[in-house]
């Protein structure tokens, strides 16, 4: 066996299990403090690659000045469409949410041919080009650096999770809403701040994936493969989201190399029955979850 | 932006739409005659809208120059299109509206899947010949489908002019190497075991073969596969964009001096105007001329003047735009042998009229006279990308497999 094409491989999976993990993160984010699963999440990764498109691109701004603007535009995204789309919804069976957000991730698809045409595009370099070896590995520049920018992400939101007052808000409307509200937490504005959380951290995994892979009008189509990431995980479970979705990118990506790119969605749908036959609430989700 | 969005909204006008009926107007002297109608399933939204528009454009600004020349033997032209968002089912519902309320021989398709769920139908009404974005090899088996054609060589084909070229690129005695990437999907796979039967036939060694996810993902996995083989070659087929460029710059970055290929849906200006510099060197297999190539002749010259006419401001035209012009152009074609022959327009008589095409002058669409084989056009040509220039230049002769 070549342990250096190995090593490269788990590599390359785990940089890319990384991006899976943080979109996997604006999934658990919303679904713990609402109960919304958000099948709109892929279409706000895109039309935040958009916006960085238009401000990188068009506008001709710095990168690193377009990345922020674009993700806290695909944040204000996430927290208008709580409040003008969920918000309304609320005490309405959760298959009625659920098309709500089936029906946003549509009109976001419209907007964006309507805006930016429907040509496949590609977001202009602002990831270093030098290729990275870590000993002999080779790793591509692009995910070896949109790694460590979403991990450094995950790091601040776990951080802000753990000890800011909007995160322990945040926990406590997740674990008791009526126990949250009676200690004097605004609920609907947890609501509110959650999709805002969830959205910039799905933005910033788009503008990333969106670097290495294209963007299309169809790129929200990613946000639902990576819907196995967090069921295996657990629906919410923030931990379960991480290691879940480090794990599927290695999967994914050993099973696309040595058995080739058709075997890579059989082999993480093959994980996905094997966890919910045995775990139904995934790895590290809570067992009132219900299945998918 | 509010103009360039108002632009867009214009060009992309039928998305999301109702049907589309275009009407192109006719000289006096042909509207005593009954119309012909061409009709089509036409994805102007969905996934293939990135090409569709320009399809649309394409057999829209055909439709309008043929009635300007006096339109098929003196009968108008009337193009009658709806939206399909690239949804079979959307498509086989327009077709039976369109052919339900208009006599239609010949049809546009917007899919390969459209395009074999059609068949049987097709075949048991007997009265429209179907061509269309398809360049399928199965569309070229003539018991299942005799009456649909490829407008240009079908994808095994264009594999085979690739091959033809990289075989002729071998140095001291030795043929160079390749590897075949493609989608996981039905376009991608179409080619490529004939693909790899003619290397074998020619002694090319396919020294790797890969098969990615279609659409945006992260490949660097199947590049480290092919740094350890380094081909000479790799040919790409079922993508439009992405993951070409990845390929392209990753391998470049790791000092491998591979060159790489790709069939028509890869091989448009799009490729050199989202990568730049990075474009420099790609090559495509392309039926057609392009719109700004160096080449002229009467037809390609009405092209691009009716194009100019029809949107000034759009520039280059995509080869989407000609091939949906050269849809129209073999319809036209084939629709005047069978009329100057006094027979009907039936799908038969029509598929013995395409078959009949021997040598015909494309009058610069293209570059050398064309014959029909097993319902295709098995030509083309290979064109490098010059990125300095922005544009594809000629690196091959024509080449009209046998």
């Amino acid at each position: 066996m070549d342990w250096l094409f190995f090593g490269e491989i788990s590599l390359a999976g785990l940089a890319m299990g990384g991006l899976y993990a943080l979109i996997g993160l604006g999934f658990v984010i919303i679904y713990k403090a609402t109960r919304v699963i958000n099948f709109a999440i892929g279409e706000i990764m895109m039309f935040a690659a958009y916006l960085f498109l238009t401000f990188a691109g068009g506008m001709e701004m710095s990168p690193w000045i377009a990345l922020p603007l674009a993700v806290l535009g695909g944040s204000i995204l996430g927290g208008v469409i709580e409040k003008t789309m969920i918000r309304p919804m609320l005490g309405e069976s959760s298959i009625s949410v659920v098309m709500v957000t089936i029906g946003i991730a549509s009109i976001l698809v419209g907007l964006v041919e309507l805006l930016w045409g429907a040509d496949p595009q590609l977001l202009p370099g602002f990831l270093p080009r030098k290729p990275v070896f870590i000993g002999e590995m080779y790793l591509a520049p692009k995910i070896a650096y949109g790694f460590l920018i979403g991990a450094a992400l995950l790091i601040v939101y776990l951080l802000y999770f753990r000890f800011s007052r909007g995160g322990v808000a945040l926990r406590a409307t997740a674990s008791d809403q009526a126990a949250a509200y009676s200690m004097g937490i605004n609920v609907r504005r947890v609501f509110n701040l959650s999709w805002v959380f969830g959205s910039l951290a799905a933005s910033l995994a788009g503008v990333l994936v969106a670097a290495t892979g294209g963007l299309s009008p169809q790129f929200g189509a990613i946000g639902l493969s990576v819907l196995v990431v967090v069921i295996v995980g657990g629906l919410d479970s923030i931990v379960g989201a991480l290691v879940a979705g480090i794990f599927i990118g290695w999967l994914e990506t050993v099973a696309g190399a040595y058995l080739g790119g058709e075997y890579r969605m059989p082999a993480t749908f093959a994980v996905l029955a094997v966890i919910l036959i045995f775990r139904p609430y995934g790895l590290f989700g809570t067992h009132e979850i219900e299945r998918v | 932006m509010f103009k360039s969005i108002l632009n867009k909204g214009r060009r992309l006008a039928g998305i999301g739409s109702i049907a589309a009926v275009l009407v192109a107007s006719a000289p006096a002297m042909a509207q005593d005659k009954e119309p012909i109608v061409f009709g089509g399933s036409i994805p102007l939204s969905g996934v293939f809208a990135f090409a569709g528009v320009h399809l649309h454009a394409g057999l829209t600004d055909y439709t309008s120059w043929i009635n300007s020349q006096g339109g098929i033997n003196g009968h108008p032209v009337k193009y009658v299109m709806e939206d399909t968002g690239y949804e079979v089912d959307r498509s086989v519902a327009a077709f039976k509206k369109i052919t339900g309320s208009n006599k239609v021989p010949v049809y546009y398709g917007d899919s390969t899947g459209f395009m074999k769920t059609i068949a049987s139908e097709l075949n048991s009404r007997g009265t429209t010949l179907m061509s269309g974005a398809s360049f399928a090899t199965a569309l070229t088996d003539n018991e299942q489908y005799p009456y649909q054609f490829i407008p240009g060589p079908n994808y095994t084909q264009m594999f085979g002019i690739i091959l033809e070229y990289i075989a002729t690129q071998g140095k001291d005695g030795d043929m160079p190497t390749v590897a075949f990437v493609y989608s996981d999907t039905e376009f991608g796979k179409d080619p490529i075991e004939n693909g790899k039967a003619k290397a074998a036939e020619m002694g090319i060694e396919v020294v790797e073969e890969i098969v990615t996810k279609p659409g945006s993902v992260d490949v660097s996995a199947e590049i480290l596969k092919l740094r350890r083989v380094r081909p000479d070659f790799v040919v790409f087929h079922g993508y439009v964009l992405s993951p070409i460029n990845e390929f392209m710059v990753q391998m470049r970055q790791m000092g491998l001096d591979t060159q790489f290929m790709g069939t028509f849906w890869s091989s448009d200006k799009l490729i050199i105007n989202k990568m730049g510099a990075d474009a420099d060197g790609y090559m495509g297999v392309m039926p057609y001329n392009y719109y700004d190539s160096a080449e002229g002749g009467p037809m390609l010259d009405a092209l691009r003047a009716e194009a100019e006419k029809s949107d000034p401001d759009a520039g280059y035209r995509p080869t989407g735009y000609i091939q949906g012009w050269f849809n129209a152009m073999v319809w036209t074609e084939v629709i005047k042998r069978t009329m100057d022959a006094g027979k009907e327009l039936t799908a038969e008589n029509m598929a013995d009229s395409l078959a009949s095409i021997k040598d015909w002058d494309t009058g610069g669409i293209i570059g050398i006279p064309v014959s029909v084989q097993d319902m295709s056009f098995p030509v083309g040509r290979i064109w490098r990308v010059n990125a300095k220039e922005a544009r594809y230049e000629p690196v091959s002769d024509w080449i009209h497999l046998d």
